[in-house]
């Protein structure tokens, strides 16, 4: 990722590696939003909102009604999976920083 | 999500679960006492407003998660998210979609650096943040303006919706009950004893434990309540099941069996009628409330109706006002369901009654002649709206407002500012996903199993989640059980309410005193202080709940979403937008603040009520009021001088880079 824009500052500023990395995983999960939106709405709506009902056609997998468990339920499942590969294999770590002491806040 | 009950029928005492009631509250109240004298107790040396306040940010995995959850999760989601899914079907799945992203986007998005912006600035609350990032205090003093007006709200709200869940736990408990007639003789009828009696006892306690254990005391109480609601749903969900499945033919499964029920059921009718007693000899007793009428076909072969006498504020204003001997009534639509009230109900179904007069209103959608599937499709049944439950455009709506305005509540943020460090936060993430999913989805299979068990409550949802509990735990003949599973909304409500709290004094001690009054205020002043703040703000609080506003639900929704808009947009740009400054992120939390504010307003001429906001597009005002405020954060940072680089430096430069500058 490019350095942040900034007009004021030179092209090779030092800039934070927790600013840097928290700004890509928020855009990640920024997408991951996106992603599940697409997929759940658009799934659900053509899927689970007939015009007029036909009781022949409408079909369920453990119960659940089709149109909601490959909407939602399955894609519950995959975000926890995606959440787990995220938090373990993708998140970094970095140093937050000490606690500024409250005598070092500036008044303003 | 935010969404209260309207409780008031002593259900417990009919069901003979007292004891276990009582216990439970007593063992509950007891436990949360004792937690907030061990954080009191525990409490390290040091900054005394950062430890009460913040916790010093030492909050480990188990801690922060719970605590995040828990917040998260108010009384709505055991009271509202239940009677929702009763009375409107599977489409509740979709109502909450988002959940299935909800933890990585609230805690993940802006988490971590919102944890070193804090940390850099020593910020101990989200107005500190922003006062110390933009270097300004009439910025600090607006964000703190705007959280005290729309928590104010909101924690009123939440003490009636504690109160109404207390009124309903001791209902029928004779000390409860005894106590509650000394308050009727001694206050008069202007307020409900027994409802004023549950707010003193709710209200007493969360301030009392608030006050004296401060942060640590609600993260701790948080952790217990935490594990108290996953119980309450990994408990029920079984029995549910099993429970509903009994009847289901050999090799369906219990949840087909439930969902294959769902399909054949229409929506109920309301309305008023008039019944005649038509016993022997004319003398039957008298119908209250909850009594069942089973009233033979009129033409031979024709299948018998049956009624329920239901509360008359559940009909609308017209009917509602038809005096005696006119009742208001449910009239149950489905065969499936009416063999099932008559195998529940047994002998109790009244037969000595003729119907000699009725008028009946059907839903605005969901209820033409021989419709089926209405519960196990979009966009569900729905009483008022001809639309539906949830049209395509609340199906969007809802999307944003649970992730993405989950990420911009103060209360939620706070907390990210108090874990430890970043392998608490990834930890915490994942843990509060899975808990999440402990929790949502399994309650949408319970309340729609709720819909086949206990057909009829319709008009009284808002109580099927302690009404599901001791109908489960009874037919498995472990009517104890109740007690624990009632706990669980109890404990969602207090969990937010103790939050709530903190945030108000804290904004008033912090935020006004400390920063903008006294700056050399010294530590014990300060502790004494805090102490006054959050004793004076729960205190005024409890008494704004003894006459409570009407729109309870509405309140609620009003201010999630309402600070949402305003803290959202200033805050992304705050800590990932170097060039963001105090002009443009000024202008986003007012943008935020007034789009929203106006759609309700809008509301009061396009509908008639503040709380039936205008909806632009047939979308919610707070997309409306997300857009405008990241729109105008946005213009307005162009359009205006950069901020200082020393700022920028401080907040977007490794540390030894920005000492150096």
């Amino acid at each position: 990722m490019n350095a942040p824009d900034n007009n004021q500052e030179p092209a090779n500023a030092p800039w934070d590696p927790v600013f840097l990395e928290s700004r890509r995983e928020a855009l990640v999960i920024l997408l991951l939003w996106v992603a599940a939106l697409l997929w759940a709405v658009p799934y659900c709506y053509l899927n689970g909102f007939p015009e007029t009902f036909v009781a022949e056609e409408f079909s369920t997998v453990w119960g659940i009604p089709s149109w909601l468990f490959w909407g939602i339920a399955v894609p519950w499942l995959l975000a926890d999976v995606f959440t787990l590969w995220f938090c373990f294999f993708y998140m970094k770590d970095g140093d937050l920083g000490e606690e500024a002491p409250v005598e070092s806040q500036e008044s303003v | 999500m935010s969404l209260p009950p309207i409780f008031n029928i002593p259900f417990l005492a009919e069901a003979g679960g007292v004891s276990p009631a009582l216990f439970t509250f007593l063992g509950y109240t007891a436990a949360v006492f004792s937690l907030a004298v061990i954080a009191n107790y525990l409490r390290k040396d040091g900054n005394f407003l950062s430890e009460y306040f913040l916790g010093n940010r030492g909050l480990g995995v188990w801690a922060f998660a719970l605590t995040f959850a828990a917040t998260s999760a108010s009384g709505g989601s055991f009271t509202g998210f239940p009677s929702k899914i009763y009375s409107h079907g599977w489409i509740l799945g979709l109502w909450i979609g988002s959940y299935i992203i909800f933890p990585i986007c609230t805690m993940g998005f802006i988490g971590k650096r919102l944890n070193q912006v804090a940390r850099r600035s020593g910020a101990i609350t989200v107005p500190d943040v922003i006062r110390d990032r933009f270097r300004s205090a009439g910025f600090g003093l607006l964000a703190v303006a705007l959280i005290v007006f729309f928590m104010s709200f909101n924690l009123i709200a939440q003490f009636k919706a504690g109160s109404l869940m207390l009124k309903t736990l001791l209902s029928g408990v004779g000390v409860f009950e005894s106590g509650v007639t000394f308050l009727r003789d001694s206050i008069g009828g202007s307020v409900d004893p027994a409802y004023l009696l549950c707010l003193c006892g709710f209200g007493l306690a969360v301030i009392a434990y608030t006050t004296y254990g401060g942060f640590q005391a609600v993260v701790w109480t948080d952790v217990m309540q935490g594990i108290v609601m996953v119980l309450g749903v990994i408990i029920m969900l079984p029995l549910a099941l099993y429970l509903v499945g009994k009847d289901a033919p050999e090799g369906v499964g219990s949840l087909e069996y439930a969902t294959s029920r769902m399909v054949d059921m229409s929506p109920p009718r309301r309305g008023a009628a008039v019944f005649q007693p038509g016993g022997p000899e004319g003398n039957s007793a008298p119908l209250g409330e909850g009594s069942w009428i089973r009233i033979p076909g009129s033409d031979e072969g024709a299948e018998a109706r049956l009624f329920k006498v239901i509360p008359k504020l559940a009909l609308e204003e017209r009917l509602r006002k038809r005096g005696e001997p006119w009742v208001a009534v449910l009239e149950i639509t489905s065969p499936g369901d009416r063999s099932q009230v008559i195998e529940n109900q047994g002998d109790r179904v009244r037969s000595d009654f003729i119907l000699e007069d009725l008028e009946l209103q059907g839903y605005a959608y969901g209820a033409e002649d021989g419709r089926k599937g209405v519960y196990v499709t979009g966009p569900g049944p729905s009483p008022s709206s001809d639309a539906g439950f949830l049209p395509l455009s609340l199906v969007i709506s809802f999307f944003f407002m649970w992730a993405i305005s989950g990420s911009g509540q103060p209360a939620s943020m706070v907390r990210l500012m108090a874990f430890n460090n970043t392998v608490t936060l990834r930890r915490s993430i994942f843990t509060v996903a899975v808990y999440y999913s402990l929790i949502y989805f399994p309650l949408v299979i319970i309340f729609c199993c709720a819909r086949v068990l206990m057909p009829g409550m319709d008009a009284e949802s808002d109580r099927i989640m302690p009404a599901m509990a001791v109908f489960l735990t009874e037919n498995v003949g472990a009517g104890w059980l109740a007690g624990l599973l009632i706990a669980a909304p109890f404990a969602a409500v207090m969990s937010t309410v103790d939050s709530f709290l903190l945030m108000i004094s804290s904004g008033l001690v912090r935020d006004i005193y400390q920063r903008n009054i006294n700056p050399e205020a010294s530590e014990l002043r300060l502790k004494r202080l805090s102490y006054l703040f959050t004793l004076l703000v729960g205190g005024a609080a409890l008494l704004g709940a003894v006459n409570p506003p009407q729109f309870l639900q509405d309140i609620i929704v009003y201010t999630g979403s309402g600070l949402a808009a305003c803290f959202l947009a200033p805050v992304v740009y705050a800590i990932y937008w170097p060039r963001s400054n105090v002009e443009g992120c000024m202008a986003g939390m007012l943008g935020g603040f007034i789009s929203h504010l106006s759609m309700y307003v809008g509301g009061i001429f396009a509908n008639g009520s503040f709380f039936r906001p205008y909806r632009l597009m047939d979308f919610d005002p707070i997309i409306v009021g997300l857009l405008v405020s990241f729109l105008a954060g946005y213009l307005v940072t162009l359009r205006t001088p950069p901020p200082p680089e020393d700022l920028v430096r401080k907040y977007f430069y490794k540390p030894e880079a920005s000492t150096g500058a």
